[in-house]
């Protein structure tokens, strides 16, 4: 009848008019500081790890009545997922997102599915971050900032104490960093623990290839995405000082985050470890038996580098892009980062932090009562740069890898799976 | 006949004919929310794999058209040959044994002098209900490439066999996998013929037993020709299932599966291409040249199933 004809219609059209309404939908209203109005707005903020944000955003929401933040955290991956497909379908990204540093360069290919945040005032705090963290927030050719800098991970040398004691190696950070200042030092002093321990100095092959690779000035990719891995590159020649370590039998098999690989830090199954800033946290909460057996100590610079950190991003589908940028401001802000460091130890990126004295009196019973911080500090600033990676950096890092682990552990010629691994990473490329 | 009449059976047809309409619409109705839903979620997603597989693509700039080239990239690629390849050998090694262990254990359920039927069958039914991710997790830990695993355990002290990389070796991490697809399947399959054994008639054994057929002649000659269309139905659907491996491995190999090959599928390397390498191109490639194996792994399985079901019953007959 007719009714059920008039239903019919009504159906199809309102999912139509809804499926329309889903694509359209995206002014903004960008007309006054949002601040002063008293317009409700509610912000979706991404987060993934353990940020602390959510408190912080309860603060913010104090100060700031009209402003509601919904701060949803997931793992690591799942959330650079889930970001993606939702900027790839063009629907459904958040207000605000968290980008980790190395996922980064797959969202710097869209940039028109980001705010500017230059066009939002970050100009007037971009003197408050490390140059070279900020610098990566940019497009290469620096017009277009993607994100404000969140924490960063500058690497240090991690050393059992006990283990270096018995090798006849100095103990204290100062010691050490004075001794281990060059990659011919930090060679001799793993041939030193090998001969007197029997264990070895650096716990993977993974580690001993980083030790130059996270420092180096080219990565993978030059920024038109062609390979540079020719043989006087920096990648091979981290690649030969890994080969060469392993070598000399002080390269051991404890992967990062395997079950043997913990239970290695927490025995003292290895001696050193270079490890960024947030391993710390790791290591006081997953090494019991280890806790006053770790020290930490200065790299030499060759091997001064930056593993990890974030960046917050305000995707282009939000409404409220001000607002937004207002709330990022204020969250990564000197104060904030610092209270961000103690609360969930995320290394700060703004300098001024580093000379605040609740920063560097903060004393770590895990580490036998040595303030890490500065330690950590003098390496951010010691970092020259970061070098572009690539939206196929992982890929690519893990072919490599591979190649390193055949020689490690079936003792296959490293020229020829070196060889073997740039074809694949060429493969890889070609996609 | 007056105009009134006329009028009348005139408005009755319309009538009818709406109702008529009515129903259609109605009927409709009813079933558009399954085609809505499968339009959305299903159809709309396979036309536009296949639009994908000739562009180039990487989920977020612009696409462009590059014809035939993402098939070239597939198909000249070793690593796609290396994923078909184990597919293969572990569709093999866990699918085969379960439909023949299958087969014996519903046999054996299906003894009229087994005691605890009930309790047989719950227990070899239960690793189909736990949660797939759990068991890969928990084989995991068994087969871990460490000497002290479980497993290593087992194989160095009551056969006296080397330690094996469970997770690094090329036919060490097909086993592991293998078993758990084992582990986990065989229950389920083993249910669905021993249903198929309780529906053959009685009178056809006890006619065999008056013609003095022993009970494996009974098991070939009976059980197994009146099972075939039980057995068409698993051998079909284990091998589609293991043509789509992709869990098991991605958990079991947990932070390698996207970069070692020893256990790497066809899915999985679908898998990577889209999600890891952003290459949606050869990734919907890659997808159209499974539908193809699938289908002709499909085609050879009934050939090969009604084939054997034949032969069976001419041997009977004779």
């Amino acid at each position: 009848m007719k009714s059920m004809k008039k239903m019919a219609i009504f159906g199809i059209s309102s999912l139509l008019a809804l499926s329309l309404a889903a694509c359209s939908g995206n002014n903004k209203d960008a007309t006054s500081d949002p601040k002063d109005s008293d317009e409700e707005i509610t912000l979706d903020f991404w987060t993934f790890g353990a940020t602390g944000y959510e408190e912080l955003a309860k603060e913010y929401e104090k100060e700031n009545t009209n402003i509601k933040i919904k701060v949803k955290s997931s793992e690591t991956a799942d959330h650079h997922d889930a970001l993606f497909t939702a900027l790839s379908a063009g629907s459904g990204a958040p207000d605000i997102a968290m980008l980790e540093i190395d996922q980064f360069d797959r969202f710097k290919v869209a940039q028109d599915r980001f705010e500017n945040l230059y066009d939002l005032g970050a100009n007037d705090v971009k003197d408050q971050y490390l140059d070279w963290k900020w610098k990566s927030g940019e497009n290469t050719e620096g017009d277009f900032l993607f994100g404000l800098p969140t924490d960063i991970g500058p690497k240090a040398l991690y050393y059992r104490t006990d283990l270096f004691e018995e090798a006849g190696l100095p103990t204290d950070p100062e010691e050490v960093a004075t001794l281990i200042n060059s990659p011919e030092e930090f060679e001799k002093a793993g041939l030193q623990v090998k001969e007197k321990t029997g264990k070895p100095f650096v716990d993977s092959i993974e580690m001993a290839f980083r030790a130059y690779l996270d420092a180096a000035g080219t990565a993978y990719l030059t920024p038109d995405n062609e390979l540079n891995l020719g043989a006087d590159s920096e990648v091979k020649k981290a690649y030969d000082y890994a080969v060469r370590l392993n070598d000399l039998g002080i390269v051991g098999k404890f992967e990062m985050w395997s079950p043997e690989w913990a239970n290695a830090v927490n025995n003292g199954e290895f001696a050193a470890e270079l490890g960024a800033g947030w391993l710390k946290g790791w290591m006081e909460g997953n090494a019991p038996d280890a806790a006053g057996k770790w020290n930490v100590a200065t790299l030499p610079t060759e091997f001064a580098a930056n593993w990890g950190g974030s960046y917050i991003a305000v995707p282009k589908e939000t409404k409220h892009a001000q607002a937004a940028y207002d709330f990022i401001e204020w969250l990564v802000s000197p104060e904030n980062q610092l209270k961000s460091f103690q609360s969930h130890g995320l290394f700060p990126s703004a300098q001024s932090v580093y000379d605040m004295d609740e920063f560097k009196s903060n004393a770590d019973e895990f580490f036998g009562g040595q303030a890490t911080a500065p330690v950590f500090a003098e390496a951010a600033q010691d970092i020259a740069g970061i070098p572009y990676k690539g939206e196929k950096y992982f890929p690519i890092h893990n072919e490599i890898l591979n190649a390193l682990k055949n020689v490690q552990n079936e003792g296959a010629d490293p020229e020829k799976e070196w060889e073997a691994a740039v074809k694949r990473a060429q493969d890889l490329l070609n996609r | 006949m007056n105009s009134i009449s006329k009028k009348a059976t005139i408005f009755k047809r319309k009538k009818y004919r709406s109702e008529e309409k009515k129903d259609m619409i109605s009927g409709y109705l009813y079933i558009a929310p399954f085609f809505i839903i499968f339009t959305l979620i299903g159809l709309y997603p396979a036309l536009f794999s296949i639009f994908l597989a000739f562009q180039k693509w990487n989920g977020l700039s612009p696409m462009t058209f590059n014809g035939l080239a993402n098939f070239q990239t597939v198909l000249t690629d070793p690593l796609f040959w290396k994923s078909v390849y184990n597919t293969i050998i572990m569709g093999i090694l866990g699918t085969a044994p379960q439909l023949v262990v299958g087969l014996v254990l519903a046999y054996l359920l299906n003894m009229a002098f087994l005691k605890f039927k009930s309790f047989f069958r719950v227990t070899i039914f239960m690793p189909y209900l736990t949660s797939m991710v759990a068991v890969a997790l928990i084989f995991s830990v068994l087969f871990s490439n460490h000497e002290s695993s479980l497993a290593n355990f087992v194989l160095t002290n009551f056969f006296g066999l080397d330690p094996i990389a469970w997770k690094a070796s090329e036919w060490g991490t097909k086993i592991a996998i293998s078993i758990m697809v084992f582990w986990r399947w065989v229950g389920y399959n083993t249910i669905i013929y021993l249903a198929g054994i309780q529906s053959i008639p009685n009178d056809l054994y006890e006619a065999a037993t008056v013609d003095g057929a022993n009970k494996f002649q009974q098991l070939f000659y009976i059980t197994i020709p009146m099972l075939k269309p039980f057995i068409i139905l698993t051998v079909f659907t284990s091998t589609v299932g293991a043509m789509q491996l992709f869990s098991e491995p991605t958990v079991f190999l947990g932070r390698d599966a996207f970069t070692r090959d020893e256990a790497m599928t066809i899915v999985m390397y679908l898998y990577r291409d889209a999600f890891r390498l952003q290459s949606f191109g050869t990734a919907s490639a890659t997808a159209i040249i499974l539908l193809v194996i699938i289908t002709v792994f499909a085609v050879f399985n009934l050939k090969l199933t009604q084939g054997f079901g034949r032969k069976k019953r001419g041997g009977a007959d004779e």
